[in-house]
């Protein structure tokens, strides 16, 4: 099968990037606390190397590799007919929604989504929900309209 | 049919007794825990509560009733009801899939029934737009069921139906044989058989036991028996129940074609009937668990987008709880002639059945060694699990199949039970592939096709097939470029 032709937008790498960061920034903080526990109460003081670890493998994986495959991997393609995704990081998932299932879409944006001018849409049939992640916003709302204005309940549908 | 109707007063009974049992447990904490029975003088202060919390209840049961109306306006269903906010909830009778009737102990002596309207859950069952009218006259109901069809037919056609419409066929019963033999087999058996297994594997391993540890022998094999034979007899009981209880769930089950509509009735002590519009039907699952897939039984339960997520708790949509696996295609051929059931089946290749058998089996092996390890050498009787769980990955491997027959996909899987899942190409909300780097590597890859199912959503998938052939199904849901 062909891949779906579109991807995300290149600021969601900077924004997985930054949600790495600020997991990481919460393991940097509970090291702190460690280390001052360990030298008021005399702990072992190789119990710090945990939280180092730790945030070694955060930077490693949270920062680094996970937000780079997973954005490589994520492609979607909207035809008039049908919806499709690709995404995953060591499972490779392909979703395929025709477009008469689609019930309504949604666009929704956090506030650092809106600060890289990026937006979610959310793609809802009768039963399920499907999200395309940090898309830029302009074609977020592109989509939106395009996907409910091809969006038709047929009379067998739910 | 506008003017304002209320419940029948016996309305205000159920609500008592549905009232008391969800208080019952607080009940109960509070008399038995604060009562002092021992010292003979009844404790005051737990009773008094007791009472208050009684009179509450049955008071608010009253003004339940004193409170509810419903009529049908402009059409639609109007329910105003509230003991303290008035509540109005207004249900256009279009969205109206179904109404179905229970009668308990209570309405029996009175001719009353319970009516459940049942609506088509909006998306994702957000609004949550159902109804229950807790007893109406008999009489009331037919009426009620007739205002609503004729107002639904009105908007299409001329009803083209006599009279109420009571022409119904019967296409399926279950006889007391049956009853009985779904009863032993469900479930509950199950727990019941590897009860049994381990009440005698415990008397066999605490002989060996006694002879290492000489002076605990008589103790350790008394605490055992004692502790296995109580559970035994627990389970024991427990059985018995579920079996007296399906069969007066289901006792003279029956399934009748009106038009359009399925309609499923049954129950001995509490009659229910289920009324399922066919064109609601998004699909169907037939059953054949560890037990009964020997004996050639199975079950078959319809995936209806109509309804709330209670429907599916109670497992109201079994069409046939139990029937002969030889006369299902002939039976289900009378209610949905356009199902075909006995699609032969494509399986996945052989290089898949590592991967399921380590899949149901990898974590048990790993708790069920460390077991062995740590509590040797008793611990190794753990390894029965991981070898069952082995087993049933192997049997799950030769049970997994797909067909694509048309418009109609068919796709087995099993967890414990044999699952046979028949769904139409238009009823399919979604269809997904996954694959795995290694999966890739092995040109493996797993198919998951989602169903509506009364709020939500019902899941078939097949692991591991050959990568083309789960391309294939793929190729086959997508929609028809020229259709747009």
């Amino acid at each position: 099968m062909r891949e779906p032709n579109q991807r995300i937008s290149e600021r969601a790498l900077l924004l997985w990037r930054i949600y790495g960061g600020i997991q990481t920034g919460a393991v940097v903080i509970a090291a702190i606390a460690l280390q001052i526990m360990i030298q008021l109460w005399d702990w072992p003081a190789w119990l710090v190397l945990i939280p180092l670890g730790l945030i070694l493998l955060l930077l490693i994986f949270s920062v680094w590799l996970i937000p780079s495959i997973r954005w490589k991997r994520w492609r979607y393609e909207v035809s008039d007919v049908e919806i499709e995704l690709q995404h995953g990081l060591f499972i490779v998932t392909r979703t395929l929604v025709p477009m008469v299932r689609v019930q309504h879409v949604d666009t929704e944006q956090g506030p650092l989504l809106r600060k890289y001018r990026l937006a979610t849409i959310s793609i809802s049939t009768a039963a399920t929900v499907h999200k395309v992640p940090a898309l830029d916003e302009r074609e977020a709302e592109r989509l939106r309209q395009s996907i409910s204005s091809l969006a038709r309940v047929a009379e067998e549908d739910v | 049919m506008s003017e304002y109707k209320k419940l029948h007063p016996i309305s205000a009974i159920i609500n008592f007794f549905k009232g008391i049992r969800e208080a019952i447990f607080p009940l109960i904490v509070i008399v038995f825990l604060n009562g002092n029975f021992s010292g003979g003088s009844p404790n005051w202060f737990s009773l008094g509560i007791s009472a208050v919390v009684l009179i509450g209840v049955l008071l608010s049961g009253i003004f339940r009733w004193i409170r509810f109306t419903y009529r049908i306006e402009e059409g639609e269903l109007r329910i105003e009801y509230g003991l303290i906010f008035k509540k109005k909830r207004y249900i256009p009778i279009d969205r109206i899939q179904s109404l179905n009737f229970s009668e308990g102990i209570f309405h029996r002596p009175f001719e009353l029934v319970k009516v459940s309207v049942e609506t088509a859950g909006g998306s994702g069952g957000k609004q949550k737009a159902e109804a229950e009218l807790t007893a109406i006259k008999r009489s009331e109901a037919d009426e009620l069921e007739a205002v609503i069809f004729q107002e639904k037919q009105g908007h299409k056609r001329e009803p083209d139906r006599t009279e109420n419409g009571q022409e119904r066929e019967l296409v399926f019963e279950m006889k007391m044989k049956d009853l009985l033999i779904m009863a032993i087999t469900s479930g509950g058996a199950g727990v019941v058989l590897s009860g049994v297994g381990v009440f005698f594997s415990q008397i066999m391993d605490s002989l060996p036991l006694g002879m290492i540890y000489e002076q605990v022998k008589g103790w350790l094999q008394f605490g055992v028996l004692v502790i296995a034979s109580a559970v035994f007899s627990v389970l024991l009981i427990a059985y018995g129940a579920a079996i007296i209880m399906t069969i007066f769930r289901y006792a003279n089950f029956s399934v009748f074609l009106d038009q359009d509509d399925v309609i499923i009735t049954r129950g001995l002590l509490e009659k229910r009937q289920m009324t399922i519009p066919k064109n609601r039907i998004q699909g169907l699952r037939i059953d054949e668990n560890l037990i009964r897939q020997p004996l050639g039984f199975a079950s078959l339960t319809l995936i209806s987008a109509g309804g709330s997520v209670k429907t599916e708790a109670e497992q109201q949509l079994k069409l046939f709880p139990l029937i002969n696996r030889r006369e299902l295609s002939k039976a289900l051929g009378r209610i949905l002639p356009d199902y075909q059931i006995d699609a032969h089946l494509k399986r996945p290749p052989r290089r898949s059945l590592r991967r399921y058998i380590l899949r149901k089996s990898w974590l048990t092996w790993i708790l069920a060694i460390a077991a062995a390890v740590l509590f040797w050498p008793f611990g190794v009787m753990a390894l029965v699990v991981p070898v069952f769980f082995t087993v049933l990955g192997w049997l799950s491997y030769l049970g997994t199949g797909f067909s694509l027959v048309e418009k109609q996909l068919t796709i087995r899987n099993r967890v414990f039970s044999l699952r046979t899942y028949v769904m139409k190409k238009y009823r399919i909300q979604s269809a997904e592939t996954a694959q795995s780097l290694f999966q890739k590597h092995a040109e493996l890859k797993s198919v998951r096709v989602v169903m509506k199912s009364g709020a939500g959503g019902a899941q078939a998938e097949c692991l591991y097939l050959e990568r083309t052939d789960c391309d294939s199904v793929m190729e086959w849901y997508r929609p028809d470029q020229t259709q747009a």
